[in-house]
């Protein structure tokens, strides 16, 4: 298996344990083989050592991030391009952000999901059956239908 | 040093142990208790009762403490009602009730009439429970009277109600617990 995700300069990071849990950072300099210096600016990360075990890799990485960059020269780089912007555009990252979402729903928004998720089932089933009348009742049949929730 | 005056009079009175001695309440008046941030207008689930489980909107505290809500009735069967605001989650959904007037309510809307209490006037043969036909005639206005407020008061909060979606369906429906539901999880 061809590795691909490296521990260098410039890699974002998700760290995954300690008070930070769930934010994102990047690699600024690699101290052994079992510490990183990382250094979020614009995540609310603290430029700080870190164990790696502490993370997860990500397949982004910072461009223009140098060994030992200070945060000023992170920040600049991170205004030309984020990466941190498209790691919010994965899958991983979204259905974080889905679960966050949905911890946060009161009581009426609950109601309301609950009779949308029924209206779209509902839906649902109507079309699948007249695509299955419609193709003899063999095809299988993949129904498109109703709106997009939460 | 002074020797201490004695201020403790000693009375030629004491109690024996048989006397029991009831509870009496020192206060005589009920002292409202303090809304932990409930406004009018806002929605509050009902735990226990008969309609528990059931989406009211709050109107305002009455006098003795107690929550005035109202289901609106229409929509689930909830009349104006007195509720213990211990027995009330309340919920961060809000319904707009600048045009409800439940001023004329109080806590002497809910108090029991005598006819309420079926004392009978009759005598002692009368049948236990039985009204005389001039206190079937007032218990009838009394709760003309009381349709007529209910009315009233539900008219502007159902205009009100109608106006975002999904929130009639909401308020008809129970508030219930499955088996994946974690309550203390729950934002409400």
């Amino acid at each position: 298996m061809v590795l691909t995700k490296f521990v260098e300069v410039g890699r974002v990071v998700k760290i995954n344990y300690g008070p930070q849990e769930g934010r994102l950072a990047t690699i600024v300099e690699i101290l052994n083989d079992k510490r990183v210096l990382i250094d979020g600016p614009t995540t609310g990360v603290q430029r700080q050592v870190i164990p790696i075990r502490r993370l997860t890799l990500t397949k982004f990485n910072l461009k223009g991030a140098t060994r030992g960059a200070r945060t000023g020269v992170i920040t600049k780089a991170i205004k030309k391009s984020d990466p941190f912007a498209q790691y919010a555009q994965t899958l991983a990252a979204k259905k974080v952000a889905k679960k966050v979402l949905r911890a946060k729903l009161n009581d009426f928004d609950r109601f309301r999901v609950m009779i949308l998720r029924k209206r779209r089932s509902a839906l649902l089933s109507t079309q699948l059956k007249t695509l299955k009348k419609s193709t003899g009742g063999k095809a299988q049949a993949q129904a498109k239908g109703g709106n997009k929730k939460k | 040093m002074p020797a201490k005056k004695r201020t403790v009079r000693i009375g030629n009175w004491y109690k024996s142990d048989d006397e029991k001695v009831h509870f009496i309440r020192k206060r005589k008046a009920p002292r409202p208790s303090k809304l932990r941030k409930i406004v009018p207008g806002q929605v509050l689930i009902l735990l226990s009762g008969r309609f528990q489980g059931k989406r009211v909107v709050f109107l305002k505290q009455l006098k003795s403490g107690l929550l005035l809500v109202t289901g609106p009735f229409k929509i689930n069967g909830v009349p104006l009602k007195r509720v213990n605001s211990a027995y009330v989650i309340p919920t961060s959904t809000k319904v707009d009730v600048t045009g409800v007037n439940a001023t004329q309510i109080d806590d002497d809307y809910f108090k029991r009439t005598q006819a309420q209490r079926r004392k009978n006037e009759q005598g002692f043969w009368a049948k236990r429970g039985e009204l005389t036909a001039e206190q079937q005639a007032t218990e009838k206005t009394r709760l003309e009277g009381k349709r007529n407020t209910q009315k009233s008061v539900d008219a502007a909060l159902i205009t009100a109600i109608k106006k975002t979606q999904l929130l009639k369906q909401y308020l008809g429906a129970r508030f219930t617990i499955g088996k994946t539901t974690r309550p203390h999880e729950l934002v409400f």
